[in-house]
């Protein structure tokens, strides 16, 4: 009797504990469009279940997200999620770490410090797009390509591509740019789509164009379009679906698709994995992926 | 009462923010290791806003303090990724600073022109060839050697102290000596004596034989010094550099001084009173975070308690 009052007192901490967590978000990024998506999705996640969440933004300052970690530390709360780079903060990881405070990535990066990384699959978005050029313009021709080697989520995409594109014998990469992104990037990569125009006069002579993100993919419409060349059929493809390349894309023109990350998907799955990891669950693997969706004329209004 | 009010409202107000967060958070806020975390989390802010002073004393201002931070580290940065010892690194990021408040020296000191106009400029300019040294990315990973990050992350064991696995970090004793060395500059040199006057009224501190170009040359060079300083810092306590990082050091280093100067006799700035506004700007940031208040009332806050303490010490002078 005694141990069953017992198991059922313990029963009940476990389960009180299950529903009253407290939880900080940490973030310098607040302020862009991504970031508050999967903000608010975990903060509605958790609201449902009672967590506690305190969101905090750090507006740009990355010293002081290790700050708030140490912070949060001091606070014992239940666990920690960050969205910035883990190299960047792991003075703060490290803190955690001897707390025993687990620390889940939303969309940060992978870092052993880190029980899991919930993001988008970088290598899939790129095959889908590549694959999706590749299609389309019958596994021939010459396909212009927008890269940015020097930002590794981007660089992973430009790879992804390389390989699609040389693994089809009749498609020849006519150029691969990297747009001065100073600018934001549509009007460094407009001005080199231009030149490439230029130098290749010939209607069909460009079949696509490849672009890792979607600035350049808008900057090489523009630049086509500027040129009268538009009826030629040459197919553009970017990735990241924001809401200017979903307009060019619903408008039907030559940008044709670009791929959605799934921003309230992240952050769901990033509260399921720390529902798991304050529950003691192991979680094998460092990286989590949330499937992306492929954005065409039919589903750009969405 | 309001004369008392006037020159340690401040003080009282770090008091009362202290007692509430003990009193809210009593498991937590007095403990040593928050106090230990405190004074690391506001060691940057604190050395900008100490040299800081040097420059307000004499009623000017450094805008570019931040643009100098981030430039200090993309420099230290870039050098040691191109595998030039730590020392070399360090140095030259030091000696950028030292010029780029040379610059803003001679802007002001020769060439007559507004601290403030002066500054705005080389804050853009610094910003710019920050930008352009690095091309614009995050300098990180294997091209920040390992003890240079492991400097923020360090510091004097406490275990002698009865504090055991404690440690005093170095980034709190960079403070601490800037402090220090500051301090010993402003209250207790020729030089130091020389700024006050310059501050007090600057035709006179001329007539009376002070060579104001060649102190303001000097003082701002120590603000960029400063800054210098706490843009390695901050570089070392994330292991990156980037080129606006530093950017968030300006506005706090100049609300830190003001909320000091409110304890000053004739509204002077004093560096133990900087250290005052900093600790209350860094202590609201840990204090407000444990208790889980919104990080956007949290900046509302701190500019409404700069406003009240100017108030309230500006209260008796009105009268």
């Amino acid at each position: 009797m005694k141990n069953l009052i017992l198991s059922m007192a313990a029963l009940g901490i476990s389960a009180s504990a299950a529903l009253a967590q407290n939880v900080a978000i940490i973030t310098p990024f607040l302020a862009q469009p991504g970031t508050q998506a999967y903000v608010s999705a975990f903060e509605a996640e958790a609201k449902a279940k009672g967590w506690t969440v305190n969101v905090i933004d750090t507006a740009g300052d990355v010293a002081a997200v290790i700050s708030r970690i140490e912070d949060s530390v001091t606070q014992k709360v239940d666990a920690i999620v960050i969205n910035v780079d883990p190299a960047q903060v792991a003075a703060g990881l490290q803190t955690a770490a001897d707390a025993k405070i687990p620390v889940i990535g939303m969309d940060a990066g992978a870092d052993p410090l880190l029980v899991t990384n919930v993001t988008s699959n970088g290598y899939a978005m790129a095959a889908e797009t590549s694959v999706y050029v590749a299609n389309r313009i019958g596994g021939a021709g010459n396909v212009v390509m927008f890269v940015f080697d020097a930002f590794p989520p981007v660089q992973v995409r430009g790879a992804v591509a390389d390989a699609v594109f040389a693994n089809h014998p009749d498609i020849t990469v006519l150029d691969r740019v990297t747009p001065d992104v100073q600018d934001g990037g549509i009007a460094d990569s407009r001005a080199k789509m231009e030149a490439i125009l230029a130098a290749n006069p010939e209607p069909g002579s460009i079949k696509a164009v490849w672009a890792a993100w979607d600035q350049p993919a808008l900057g090489a419409l523009q630049a086509i379009e500027a040129a009268g060349r538009t009826g030629e059929g040459i197919v553009i493809t970017g990735i990241d679906a924001n809401p200017q390349a979903r307009e060019a894309i619903a408008a039907g023109g030559n940008f044709e698709a670009s791929m959605a990350q799934d921003f309230a998907g992240i952050g769901k799955a990033t509260f399921a994995a720390t529902a798991d990891a304050i529950a003691g669950k192991t979680i094998l693997s460092k990286v989590m992926y949330v499937p992306t969706v492929l954005i065409t004329a039919g589903n750009a209004a969405q | 009462m309001i004369p008392v009010l006037r020159h340690l409202g401040t003080l009282i107000g770090l008091l009362v923010i202290m007692l509430f967060f003990a009193a809210q958070l009593p498991d937590t806020f007095l403990t040593p290791r928050n106090l230990i975390n405190i004074s690391q989390q506001i060691a940057m802010l604190a050395v900008v806003a100490f040299t800081m002073t040097v420059v307000m004393v004499m009623n000017d201002f450094d805008l570019s303090v931040g643009s100098t931070a981030s430039l200090a580290g993309i420099v230290a940065a870039v050098l040691f990724a191109m595998g030039v010892p730590i020392w070399v690194g360090v140095g030259a990021a030091l000696a950028a600073g030292i010029l780029g408040g040379l610059i803003n020296g001679a802007l002001v000191a020769f060439l007559g022109i507004l601290p403030f106009v002066a500054t705005l400029g080389t804050l853009t300019i610094f910003s710019g060839l920050a930008f352009f040294i690095s091309g614009g990315e995050t300098i990180f990973g294997r091209d920040i050697p390992k003890p240079f990050a492991e400097f923020a992350r360090s510091g004097v064991p406490l275990d002698g102290v009865g504090l055991e696995g404690a440690q005093l970090p170095y980034l709190t004793i960079v403070a601490i000596a800037t402090l220090a060395l500051v301090w010993v500059t402003l209250e207790h040199t020729v030089f130091g004596r020389k700024l006050y006057a310059i501050g007090g009224n600057t035709e006179a501190a001329r007539l009376a034989g002070i060579d104001v170009a060649r102190a303001r040359l000097a003082a701002f060079a120590i603000t960029g010094f400063g800054a210098a300083v706490a843009g390695l810092m901050y570089a070392s306590r994330v292991a990156s550099a980037n080129p606006t990082q530093g950017a968030g050091l300006m506005l706090d280093a100049i609300a830190a001084v003001f909320l000091g100067m409110t304890m000053g006799k004739q509204g002077e700035p004093r560096v133990l009173a900087t250290l005052v506004g900093v600790l209350i700007l860094g202590i609201l940031d840990n204090g407000l975070t444990q208790m889980q208040v919104d990080s956007y009332v949290r900046e509302m806050l701190v500019g409404s308690i700069v406003i009240a303490a100017v108030a309230i010490s500006s209260l008796g002078r009105r009268a």
